[in-house]
């Protein structure tokens, strides 16, 4: 199909937008509603483009006809876009002339070269301040991508719509807070917002102030998909593996020990891998399901209670908590410190760990959970040069980890690990090739078959909550399930840098499968430290040590 | 009246016997078109439906009618809702729809009754096994439009649909619908049968400064003056007004006919006229249908919704005497761009009527922004 | 095939209100999420999700109304009533609303007080009708 834009001809695909076009085709049309891979719904009318007929229409929402013609820059559109993005900024000015965030609106703002708005700010929101989600809807432009993900691609519905015209706003049922719904804290609204209205809530502040105290011994660990993920706060291109500098500049930050959630995977493998072995020792409990996902976990309790009663949930608590656990029981034994005196922060891809780091049946092996984005904040807190820092490794026993653990972070990792281990386990033969293919890739759904020494033992694996929803209704054609809340796992979970594109994700995945492939041990059970730590400490897998310090229990919760 | 006809089953049996395929091209041969205001050929859509695959189809009637100034529907389901029903019959027969609505608007519940009574009456005498079910709304001006209608149907917030697709492709429930205005529907019988029956009348309300407002049919093209009399207006009439959204014009000789409407940058649409005489300020009138906007903005797209409240402040400075000649040009601005980028008809027509205020009447708001000035020079 | 908006003013109707409570049954009948059901409840103006007064009055202030005088008839209801628009009295007898055009043009002002239309009102009439409902 030919057509014009900006008398520039264009042949052009049928089925794609106007935007997509003038995207192929390095034209750039500001946008604020439109999110990718999901259905345009034309709110916030930036993107429009005027027609040759002097019309304007939307271009996220239009398909090109032949010999259409289309201006994307002529003043029509300019004045039309100026005094849409004028209309959306009252409650933003404030903000964005003088911190300069790296959110859509502001950018669109100095584009569209905006100096002044002639209205004034209107919105009196009350800030829901949850425990892992902080919404405030005074900065909110109604651009309905939020509600969107949580119903498209979570389908947890926390929030919608509520009154209209100028009184509509974003909110959860009867104006409740958070904290009071079903809201799994899987932060995807987070990363959907553009213009910074909803984000984590920070435990940046507290984590500096337990640095400076002296009397706390402060140990930080980090998650397997951060490393894969930070360098892009720091300019880096994405998908740039910085392990290395990561470790250095959080012990420039003033923390006393640097260890490494992967050594916590590893552990979650072989009590998980162990718990699917006892499983079909004793022909019960199938499908076993991973508990590796806090949102997962809490959309669980909300709304899949079957799951509970028929005890499908494998107690394993998440790997950065076991971690926690070892760190204030094992460790401090060994460092000699008394257990109160330790401070454990997780850094997690992930707002759901900080909801999880309150369930008081955890025992608050870990105390403060920060996101990539807050430890790229503290980073800079302490002007602390990130690119030419030389790389260090992480602190002995409880750093060492396998490459089975770096590939948690993306969706079927956990799958794949625990294939690994459990196929060595349970036939004593060694792997041939320890990659599972079936697990990897960004699909929605991803199953398989493997042999487990006489029991075929069939997987599933799923990412994103409306893909675990359809998993679920067929979960009885399964023996063994992984579901991660966030569209490819934790790679692209609410607590990663902004904003989020497909490209970018992929860049981080393939950063981790490159990790694994570089690490000399592949498996969980061939970490020596592991090892070490069943000999000296935990006895076995599954002992009533384990069970009492790795495992956990799970509660109903209302489904509204 | 044409429309008070009573065309007793006759058109139901007479489509019966034509079939479906003839009954549409009767009904487009006869060049009724669609009174909701589009003016769309009725037999056209039904035509579309009736090629579409799918073996679920529906047929809505509309009976939103939400229009300020417009009672035409309800004056039908008032005197005639024999001919409405066997209108839908009719059409549901002709589309071969599994199911017909009538959304009413919450405003007219309590016209539910005499409709349903209707129903069971030409029901059992036609036989026609249709099933027509009430869905009486709830309070939402956007229900009219008629993508609006469907989500409001499907138990949604009423917000207006990405067209395309059209409903004639994706309609209820992703079904293939038919959406057809009341008087339409209700002229369908009259239209298939009578060979006098003329395409061209339309039932005008009118209302405002008049002291016989009322329903009246009369054909298209009549002169604006000549409506305006039968109204009998006590004082002289500076203005009328099409509707909220229909834009305005001051009182002059013009043939009540789209296309002349339309050269005064305005719209006919369902035939509102609401006359408004010189005792009346424009601004403040102006202000009060800024104030419907602002109310009835469904709040789906950035420029009716925060450009009709912007709109209704800024109105609202200008009545109080607290603005300047520089908001009389932002008004401007952001009623033109409200026209061109908002998402539906609402948002698009939201403005009209304010646009040709500031063009014909621009002295009264000048008037009042310099008031402010000189209460000023005298406080000082 | 289910019809929430049927259901949501069944429940006005029958209760005044469309309650927490309420949403969180009919979420569970129809297996809709609650959310939803917030969010269509308090999109449309004559579905409400507080207590409202025994009578729901609805007084038209549309163009037609307008030019005809419905102002002076709010401003007499709202201190005959001793509350604004979109407010309850403190007996709970009446809730006051000013609404979109409710197709009385003709014989204006109107208003609504729940199925029951009264119109071409004036003062007197206004003493007449909420006397009749006390």
């Amino acid at each position: 199909m030919n057509i014009k834009i900006n008398n520039k001809k264009i042949e052009c695909e049928e089925g794609k937008t106007i935007l997509q076009v003038c995207k192929d085709n390095g034209i750039n049309i500001p946008t604020l509603c439109y999110q990718e891979n999901l259905e345009p719904e034309a709110r916030c009318r930036l993107c429009i483009v005027e027609t040759k007929d002097g019309k304007l229409i939307t271009s996220c929402s239009s398909y090109p006809k032949e010999g259409m013609e289309i201006k994307t820059n002529s003043e029509k559109v300019k004045r039309a876009r100026k005094v849409n993005a004028e209309l959306l900024m009252p409650e933003h000015m404030d903000k964005c002339f003088r911190e300069n965030k790296n959110h859509d609106l502001c950018r669109l703002i100095h584009e569209l070269g905006i100096r002044e708005v002639r209205f004034d700010p209107k919105k009196k929101y009350k800030v829901d301040l949850g425990a892992s989600v902080i919404r405030d809807d005074n900065l909110c432009i109604n651009c309905g991508r939020c509600v969107a993900v949580c119903d498209k691609i979570q389908s947890t519905w926390a929030i919608d719509f509520a009154q209209r015209a100028h009184h509509e706003h974003v909110t959860p049922y009867s104006e409740k807070n958070l904290n009071d719904v079903a809201c799994i804290k899987c932060g995807q609204c987070i990363a959907a917002c553009p213009v910074g209205a909803i984000s984590e809530r920070e435990h940046l502040q507290e984590v500096l102030k337990v640095l400076k105290d002296k009397k706390k011994h402060v140990v930080v660990q980090t998650a397997p998909s951060i490393r894969a993920s930070l360098g892009e706060e720091f300019d880096l291109p994405p998908g740039t593996l910085v392990t290395g500098k990561m470790v250095a500049a959080l012990r420039r930050c003033g923390f006393d020990k640097v260890f490494d959630t992967n050594f916590g995977a590893d552990l979650t493998i072989m009590e998980e891998g162990s718990e699917l072995l006892k499983r079909i020792k004793e022909n019960k409990g199938f499908p076993m399901i991973t508990t590796c996902c806090p949102a997962w976990i809490k959309f669980m309790e909300h709304f899949y209670h079957d799951l509970i009663k028929n005890k499908n949930m494998s107690s394993c608590k998440s790997p950065h908590e076991m971690l926690g656990s070892l760190i204030k029981t094992y460790y401090a034994k060994k460092a000699n410190i008394p257990k109160e005196d330790i401070i454990v922060v997780s850094i997690m891809p992930c707002t759901a760990k900080k909801f999880e780091s309150t369930r008081p049946e955890l025992k608050s092996g870990v105390d403060y959970v920060l996101t990539t984005r807050e430890t790229a904040r503290l980073i800079e807190h302490f002007n602390i040069d990130f690119k030419n820092l030389s790389d260090e490794d992480f602190d002995p026993v409880l750093g060492m980890s396998t490459g089975a653990a770096a590939i948690f972070g993306a969706t079927g990792g956990v799958m794949e690990a625990a294939l690994r281990t459990a196929y060595e386990l349970a036939t004593g033969k060694e792997l041939k090739s320890v990659d599972f293919k079936e697990t990897r890739g960004l699909d929605g759904i991803k199953t398989g078959k493997v042999d487990l020494d006489g029991k075929k033992i069939r997987f599933a694996v799923a990412n994103g909550l409306k893909n675990a929803r359809e998993l679920l209704k067929e979960k009885d054609k399964f023996d063994f399930i992984e579901i991660m809340a966030c569209p490819g796992g934790c790679i692209s979970g609410g607590g990663q840098p902004l904003p989020y594109e497909k490209e970018k994700i992929k860049k981080r995945i393939e950063a981790i499968y490159e990790e694994d492939k570089r690490l000399p041990l592949r498996k969980s059970h061939e970490n020596p430290m592991i090892k070490q730590i069943y000999e000296e400490f935990l006895g076995k897998p599954l002992s009533k040590k384990s069970e009492k310090l790795l495992h956990t229990r799970y509660f109903k919760r209302s489904p509204f | 009246m044409q429309i008070l006809r009573k065309p007793l089953q006759r058109a139901y049996r007479k489509a019966i016997k034509l079939g479906s395929k003839a009954t549409i091209d009767l009904i487009k041969k006869k060049g009724l078109s669609g009174r909701g205001g589009a003016n769309f050929p009725t037999g056209s859509k039904w035509e579309m439906v009736s090629k579409e695959k799918d073996s679920e189809k529906y047929l809505i009637c509309n009976a939103d009618e939400g229009e300020p100034g417009t009672f035409k529907d309800k004056f039908i389901i008032e005197k005639n809702p024999e001919a409405l029903i066997e209108g839908i019959l009719i059409a549901a027969y002709a589309i071969k729809a599994k199911k017909a609505f009538i959304y009413l608007r919450g405003e007219y519940d309590y016209l539910e009754s005499k409709l349903k009574k209707a129903i069971t009456k030409i029901k059992n005498r036609t036989g026609s096994e249709t099933p027509i079910e009430i869905v009486i709304g709830a309070g939402a001006y956007i229900c009219g439009d008629e993508t609006a209608i469907l989500e409001s149907i499907e138990g949604k917030r009423g917000q207006a649909r990405t067209k395309p697709p059209f409903p004639t492709v994706r309609g209820l429930y992703s079904k293939p619908t038919v959406i057809n205005n009341v008087e339409t529907l209700a002229n369908v019988p009259l239209a298939m049968l009578y060979d006098d029956w003329n395409k061209n009348l339309r039932l005008y309300s009118l209302s405002g400064n008049v002291t016989r407002p009322g329903v009246y049919e009369l054909p298209l093209g009549t002169p604006l003056c000549d409506l305006i009399k039968l109204g009998r207006p006590k004082n002289p009439i500076k203005a009328v007004f099409f509707g909220c959204f229909g834009g305005c014009i001051p009182h002059c000789d013009i043939p009540l006919h789209p296309d002349a409407i339309c050269g005064k940058e305005c719209m006919l649409g369902s035939c509102t006229i609401i006359a408004v005489d010189e005792k009346q300020s424009i601004v403040d009138l102006v202000t009060n249908i800024a104030k419907f906007y602002e109310f009835e903005s469904c709040g789906k797209c950035t420029p009716c919704r925060e450009g009709t409240y912007r709109i209704l402040n800024i109105l609202e400075n200008i009545s109080m005497k607290n603005a300047d000649m520089k908001d009389l040009d932002t008004l401007k601005e952001l009623a033109e761009v409200i026209k061109e980028t908002s998402f539906c008809g609402l948002g698009q027509t939201s403005t009209n009527h304010l646009l040709n205020a500031l063009k014909y009447f621009r002295s009264e708001f000048e008037e009042r922004v310099k008031e402010k000035k000189t209460r000023k020079r005298t406080a000082r | 095939m289910s019809l929430l908006l049927k259901e949501l003013k069944q429940i006005q109707g029958k209760k005044g209100y469309i309650s927490e409570d309420s949403m969180k049954k009919l979420s569970k009948k129809m297996n809709i999420p609650v959310a939803k059901i917030y969010a269509a409840a308090t999109f449309y103006s004559q579905l409400h999700t507080k207590p409202q007064g025994k009578h729901i009055i609805e007084i038209c202030n549309s163009p037609s109304c307008y030019l005809n005088g419905s102002l002076n008839i709010i401003k007499y209801l709202e201190k005959k009533l001793k509350i604004k628009s979109g407010q309850t009295t403190e007996d709970k007898r009446f809730s006051l609303y000013i609404c979109s055009c409710i197709g009385c043009c003709d014989k204006a002002p109107a208003m609504k007080i729940g199925k029951e239309v009264y119109t071409s009102l004036t003062k007197e009439k206004i003493d007449e009708i909420i006397k009749g409902l006390k």
